[in-house]
């Protein structure tokens, strides 16, 4: 897989999450989905180790990560969160150091942190965008619950308009 | 976090950093003198144990790589050699050598990460790797490139990086082609002078002068540096074959931790990971190993618990020294896996994941269904010496302030690089004087 680097208009769309955690693993769904039907993005999923994006999301022009969110909303809700400025350590995501205020591992270091590790290295793609989508079974084995599946084509719809629009096709 | 009174100090660390997992520490002193220090892990238990029962013997690989993101070929392999030890199998030196280059490519990117991101800033000031790629570019990109190797290394061989997917009992799915495997080479190459530069690199920092008196235990192979195979040695003389370990292990639990504490024999605290197996083997290392040892001023033993930083720098050297002698001796094993019945009886293998010695023991019934499973990760086995050391570098460093001491002992657990979620199947620090 060529680095995104070389490519002249690059969208990179990473699915995180965990196929065997049920609806944890919707944003591998739905960035599956739009690297099919969108042949020009730049599927860099799934994505377990959020490190694992330094090399892959390089200098991208639009990074789109979708993922399962839980925030008490209800199932299915769709989020759309633009990560527009460096977060500061210990804000949640601290996981690459100082104290971690939420952070639920340090080996595995949070998106924040590598966004954060990533304009430090001057690697950072030019725009993030976070999208969430609420999970409601997060137990073990495969397959999404009924109302985060029935969310999966609103979710594909909004990250292909996300992209539409950075390439002023919308 | 410090709470003092008269002659009273605590220091504890509500949610340490920088480890795998979920923790405290929490330190007393009393007059000067450190009067209790405890390690506790309050990650959720993870129940894999009892999970592995009733299932088939050639599913523990996939389902016991769950158990960690950073080391799941120790856990793929650990699992394996114990079924081949069930069904009396002993796979061929071709898939013996295929599973040593998939290890590697752990080691590699379990190392970097450690070494350069989680462990390297505490010793240059800085609050983490960002701070660090602030200050040091350089040595945060050659960190991250080694860290990419040792990926492709486990993409390569494994089908991906992280869980990997080609492994099972008896050997691999598949046996990657040779033409694919020879294309890792000019990576590896790249990789070793990278390693060789953060050994220089890390020489440099400032060592506290404080040394343990370990019992050190890891593998040893016979005329090479122990990966996944061997038998159990100690530095007090112990040399017994993995099931003959297995018997000396007791895990106790402990009333603050979800994770169990191991010791030999009920009462003797022991070591592994990179200090132990560097301590116990360092004249297997390959002669380019040994060379960046002696010029970082390593002999050839290591007790000072603060230069692990070097000594994990030094089996990145190996670990990719190693890795490219497989890929250019490389063979396709044929076939890529050797049959291994399920057949009633108890098989126990050991080998070494990045962070130590990692066991696993399963007891099967005539149908090759497990029906006990025991595992004994690293950080279970090193958390009463975690303790010990806190301890001492807690006595050793009164003198610090709280922020300074906290920090103090904070490094002293990152030391041992514990992977508590492996542990739990948990960190804060406090000292209270």
């Amino acid at each position: 897989m060529s680095s995104p680097s070389t490519r002249p208009h690059t969208v990179v769309v990473a699915g995180f999450g965990s196929e065997f955690r049920r609806d944890d693993g919707v944003g591998l769904v739905v960035a599956g989905r739009v690297a099919d039907t969108m042949p020009d993005t730049f599927d860099v999923g799934p994505v377990v180790d959020p490190l694992d994006l330094l090399g892959r999301w390089d200098g991208a022009d639009l990074a789109v990560v979708v993922d399962a969110v839980r925030s008490g909303a209800d199932p299915g809700t769709v989020r759309l969160v633009e990560l527009a400025g460096p977060p500061s350590a210990g804000d949640g995501d601290g996981a690459v150091g100082g104290h971690p205020g939420g952070a639920t591992s340090s080996h595995g270091i949070g998106l924040t942190g590598v966004l954060r590790l990533s304009r430090a290295l001057e690697r950072q793609p030019r725009r993030v965008v976070v999208v969430g989508v609420e999970g409601h079974d997060f137990g073990d084995g495969t397959g999404l619950s009924a109302p985060v599946a029935e969310a999966v084509p609103g979710a594909v719809a909004l990250v292909a308009r996300i992209i539409l629009e950075a390439r002023g096709c919308a | 976090m410090t709470h003092g009174g008269s002659g009273r100090r605590t220091v504890g660390v509500e949610g340490l950093s920088r480890v795998e997992g979920e923790g405290s520490l929490r330190i007393e002193i009393r007059d000067g003198s450190v009067t209790d220090v405890a390690l506790s892990i309050f990650e959720p238990p993870r129940y894999f144990e009892a999970m592995l029962v009733g299932r088939r013997h050639t599913e523990a690989p996939d389902i016991t790589a769950r158990i960690c993101g950073i080391c799941p070929v120790a856990y793929q392999m650990s699992a394996c050699a114990a079924m081949e030890d069930a069904g009396g199998v002993e796979v061929g030196p071709a898939i013996g050598d295929l599973r040593r280059l998939l290890y590697c490519g752990e080691w590699i990117q379990s190392h970097a990460l450690h070494v350069t991101l989680l462990h390297a800033p505490d010793f240059l000031g800085c609050a983490d790797a960002v701070e660090l790629a602030e200050r040091d570019r350089p040595s945060v990109e050659r960190g991250l490139r080694l860290k990419q190797a040792g990926n492709l290394l486990m993409q390569t061989v494994g089908g991906r990086a992280v869980h990997p997917v080609n492994v099972r009992v008896g050997g691999f799915y598949r046996a990657p082609e040779p033409s694919v495997v020879a294309g890792l080479a000019e990576t590896l190459r790249v990789a070793v002078d990278d390693a060789l530069a953060t050994v220089a690199w890390v020489s440099g920092f400032d060592f506290p002068d404080i040394e343990g008196a370990y019992r050190f235990v890891s593998l040893r192979e016979p005329g090479r540096y122990p990966v996944g195979a061997g038998r159990v040695v100690s530095s007090d003389g112990l040399d017994v074959t993995p099931a003959g370990f297995a018997e000396l292990v007791v895990e106790e639990q402990v009333a603050r931790s979800t994770a169990l504490h191991a010791t030999l024999g009920g009462h003797d605290a022991y070591l592994t990971g990179p200090l132990a197996r560097y301590s116990l083997n360092s004249a297997s290392l390959p002669e380019v190993a040994r060379q960046a040892a002696a010029s970082a001023g390593l002999g050839a033993t290591c007790t000072n618990p603060f230069r692990s930083i070097v000594v994990r720098s030094v089996e990145m050297v190996f670990a990719c020294v190693e890795a490219l002698r497989l890929i250019e001796a490389y063979e396709p094993p044929s076939p890529p896996s050797a049959a291994v019945p399920g057949v009633a009886g108890t098989g126990v293998g050991a080998t070494e994941a990045p962070r130590g010695l990692l066991l696993h023991r399963y007891t099967l019934d005539g149908e090759g269904i497990i029906r006990h499973a025991q595992i004994v990760p690293p950080t279970s086995q090193n958390q009463a010496t975690i303790e010990s050391d806190l301890r001492r570098v807690a006595q050793d460093s009164l003198a610090l302030d709280d922020q300074a001491l906290t920090w103090r002992c904070e490094q002293a657990v990152r030391n041992h690089d514990p992977c508590i979620s492996c542990a739990a199947h948990f960190l804060d620090v406090t000292v209270d004087r």
